[in-house]
């Protein structure tokens, strides 16, 4: 089915491109992409697997995915965290915003990482 | 939650495809709906999940029928109302207990945001209906 070729081939592509700019900028807007794009294509890779078997590229889309968790998972709550403080218990929430900070930037180090070493070309 | 297996035997063209995908993820979508009115943590991002896979069939599939893009449309932003709820989920998981007004507004933004998505997936169900019947 050539349809089924041609979408495996360019979602493929956007992941690698994807890939590509975190590498060369790693902030949240670029991790974020690759999330994306890694979802979409693992899904497609999900919904056809019968037709078009790839579990090896399927696994290396899911690690990944896996990859950026952590990072996402901290930015996300970090961010909701600041705008959720109740004025009163700003002090109580410090230790908790700032082991979040850390754990945002060490998470997205160890994404850079580990996609620097992957290829989905 | 791992999806389900999509059966392709016997597919020889693109339409036979979409529809069998299409079919599979919205019966997973079918099975967890229920899971919106127990408003539970994992029940609802079961559900979330199973939306979203639904969603990027629709929307990799609507190139080749634009009748499926406003029920991706309304998928994304139910899934937004349940990422929300799922958010605040995780972050109530590791507050402090001290800081219990915070508590208070994070659980009561959640219950907004499985109301949100209530009435989101009310609003899908011509969408979801039609998808049913085969009609799109």
């Amino acid at each position: 089915m050539k349809w089924l070729a041609k979408t495996i081939a360019r979602e493929r592509r956007a992941l690698e491109r994807a890939r590509q700019r975190f590498i060369a900028k790693p902030n949240q807007k670029c991790l974020h992409d690759v999330r994306t794009a890694g979802r979409r294509f693992r899904s497609l890779l999900e919904d056809v697997a019968t037709l078009a078997p790839s579990e090896r590229l399927r696994r290396r889309v899911k690690r990944a995915a896996a990859a950026t968790d952590a990072a996402r998972d901290a930015t996300i709550i970090l961010q909701l965290l600041q705008d959720s403080v109740e004025p009163g218990e700003a002090e109580m929430a410090r230790p908790l915003l700032e082991h979040l900070r850390e754990q945002e930037k060490k998470a997205t180090r160890q994404a850079w990482r580990e996609l620097r070493r992957m290829r989905f070309t | 939650m791992k999806p389900q297996g999509v059966n392709l035997d016997g597919v020889s063209d693109i339409a036979e495809l979409v529809e069998r995908v299409l079919q599979t993820r919205l019966s997973e979508v079918h099975a967890l709906k229920g899971e919106l009115a127990r408003r539970e943590k994992q029940g609802l991002h079961d559900f979330r999940i199973a939306c979203k896979r639904l969603r990027y069939a629709l929307e990799r599939f609507e190139a080749l029928n634009p009748a499926l893009q406003a029920a991706a449309e309304k998928l994304a932003l139910l899934q937004d109302a349940l990422g929300e709820a799922h958010d605040r989920d995780v972050l109530l998981a590791i507050l402090p207990t001290t800081m219990a007004a915070t508590q208070r507004r994070l659980q009561s933004e959640r219950e907004g945001c499985v109301d949100r998505a209530i009435a989101l997936w009310a609003e899908l169900q011509q969408s979801v209906q039609a998808l049913d019947s085969h009609s799109i």
